[in-house]
């Protein structure tokens, strides 16, 4: 994470992702899969073939492609189907555009109801025995039963969780790095979907996103960074106001 | 010299020349801004390339001149509500911290006995100018004791002139030892985890010994502790120089 600065002089936090070798791997059909739309398997960051049966490898090699650590899925319309096999990156994101970042959380393992779910505890003193981090009542006495889903301790983390609606401040194509504000779930240099966003506040955000994604074998040359119109960028001289 | 024998005495032939080789003896010194070294960790080191090419990029446009803590800097930084639209503080630096392009640095000034202490990030583009007007070092590297200090020790003259420098070599190291208000401090400096060096003590010798009870001395044996720079810092500066020259 490091920060950014807008051009009026605002400092914000922003996370650097990294698109690290990633392919389309198939296409699956909407009757094939019984969603509402068509798929598309993506993997990315290659890794060694030999920790896996070949049986797993069936996949990669179809796509002609080495075996990656991470497959994810992601529902696309029929007009969005990419060929198995081609390569996805970083400026398939434009500067302005807003995405879902999802990853696993930072695993804590098992850990009380404090941490856990927030709660508040019993006092430190006056009288307590024994009794400083427990949850207290677990239910009341009509109800003759404990709920299912309450909270109590156990496993805390190594989920998976988004963060909704981050903006992309700026993009490095020439090493595959997206800028996106805020945080995003997960310990550094984990994994993590990127995805453009659904919330209904950013439906019509994406003016002229590269459709279905950018080539690098096409025509367009891009220059090595790109960046959002209210990033103050380090080229410029320092903020004035007028 | 006194010949042993009569006989002429035996040649002694010249001792040879020492070349003393000024221009890298003066490479190998200079200056590489704290900020640049990577703390130790577990990122990927493409991460602090990027942010370094941001950081000499700033650099190219805005100069930010060399300092250490214990110099008088003034600062003029943008702001929307003042009159002039820019605003100036002048302070002597007491801290630099943070890594990266969110390094920063805090400078103090009593203004009207009021103490005032102001930290600035270092590549914060509303930061218009940093001009140093005093240059000197301290024996600390860390001056926060000087909010328990007396207030003569933090005051400086808001319309100060830059002090003239005559050497282009040496930077000069005050070693002043400051005179402190009486205790309760904000922290307890006499400790050894502070290692301060640039205080008076007036306190008896009984809590100057008791202090000494939280020494670690150990620490500085701890082989896990230790974080090799010099590798690192020389290939910086080769990146450094090569850039900023371009």
């Amino acid at each position: 994470m490091m920060p950014i600065w807008t051009k009026s002089g605002e400092k914000r936090p922003v996370t650097l992702l990294k698109v690290q070798d990633c392919h389309v791997l198939r296409y699956v059909s909407k009757e094939e899969s019984g969603g509402k739309t068509a798929k598309l398997l993506v993997g990315g960051k290659n890794v060694s073939p030999f920790s896996k049966p070949e049986s797993a490898h069936e996949i990669f090699k179809e796509a002609g492609v080495p075996r990656k650590q991470k497959v994810t899925t992601f529902n696309v319309t029929d007009d969005a189907i990419i060929k198995p096999g081609t390569p996805l990156y970083a400026a398939h994101f434009r500067p302005g555009q807003f995405v879902d970042v999802t990853a696993k959380t930072i695993g804590k393992g098992f850990q009380g109801v404090m941490k856990r779910w927030g709660f508040k505890g019993q006092p430190a003193s006056h009288g307590q025995t024994k009794t400083h981090r427990r949850p207290g009542a677990i239910s009341t006495n009509k109800a003759a039963k404990v709920y299912r889903g309450k909270k109590m301790p156990g496993k805390m983390g190594n989920i998976y969780r988004t963060s909704f609606g981050l903006k992309v401040w700026r993009i490095n194509t020439k090493h595959d790095i997206i800028y996106v504000n805020g945080s995003v779930p997960g310990h550094t240099n984990c994994l993590v979907k990127v995805r453009d966003s659904k919330l209904p506040t950013y439906k019509d955000c994406n003016k002229n996103p590269p459709f279905p994604t950018f080539f690098a074998d096409g025509d367009e040359e891009l220059p090595e960074d790109l960046f959002d119109a209210e990033m103050f960028q380090f080229t410029d001289p320092s903020v004035t106001f007028a | 010299r006194v010949s042993s024998d009569g006989k002429p005495p035996k040649f002694q032939p010249p001792p040879k020349p020492v070349i003393i080789d000024r221009k890298t003896q003066k490479e190998e010194r200079r200056f590489l801004s704290p900020e640049f070294i990577p703390p130790r960790g577990r990122t990927d080191p493409l991460k602090y390339y990027i942010e370094r090419k941001d950081m000499i990029q700033r650099r190219k446009v805005f100069n930010i001149p060399e300092f250490y803590v214990g110099y008088v800097l003034a600062v003029t930084t943008a702001d929307p509500y003042a009159s002039d639209k820019s605003k100036r503080f002048v302070g002597i630096c007491i801290q630099r911290g943070g890594k990266g392009l969110g390094a920063t640095f805090v400078l103090r000034n009593v203004i009207e006995d009021q103490g005032v202490e102001m930290c600035y990030e270092l590549y914060s583009p509303r930061i218009q100018a940093i001009e140093v007007l005093k240059l000197e070092k301290r024996l600390d590297e860390n001056l926060m004791y000087l909010r328990d200090a007396l207030p003569e020790y933090s005051t400086f003259d808001v319309n100060m002139k830059p002090v003239p420098r005559m050497d282009h070599e040496e930077i000069p190291l005050n070693k002043l030892q400051v005179r402190m208000k009486p205790k309760p401090w904000s922290k307890r400096w006499e400790r050894p985890k502070y290692n301060i060096k640039g205080i008076k003590f007036e306190l008896p010798e009984h809590k100057m010994k008791a202090a000494q009870k939280w020494s670690q001395p150990w620490l500085e044996f701890d082989m896990l502790r230790e974080y090799d720079t010099s590798k690192i810092e020389a290939k910086i500066r080769k990146e450094l120089s090569e850039e900023l020259e371009k």
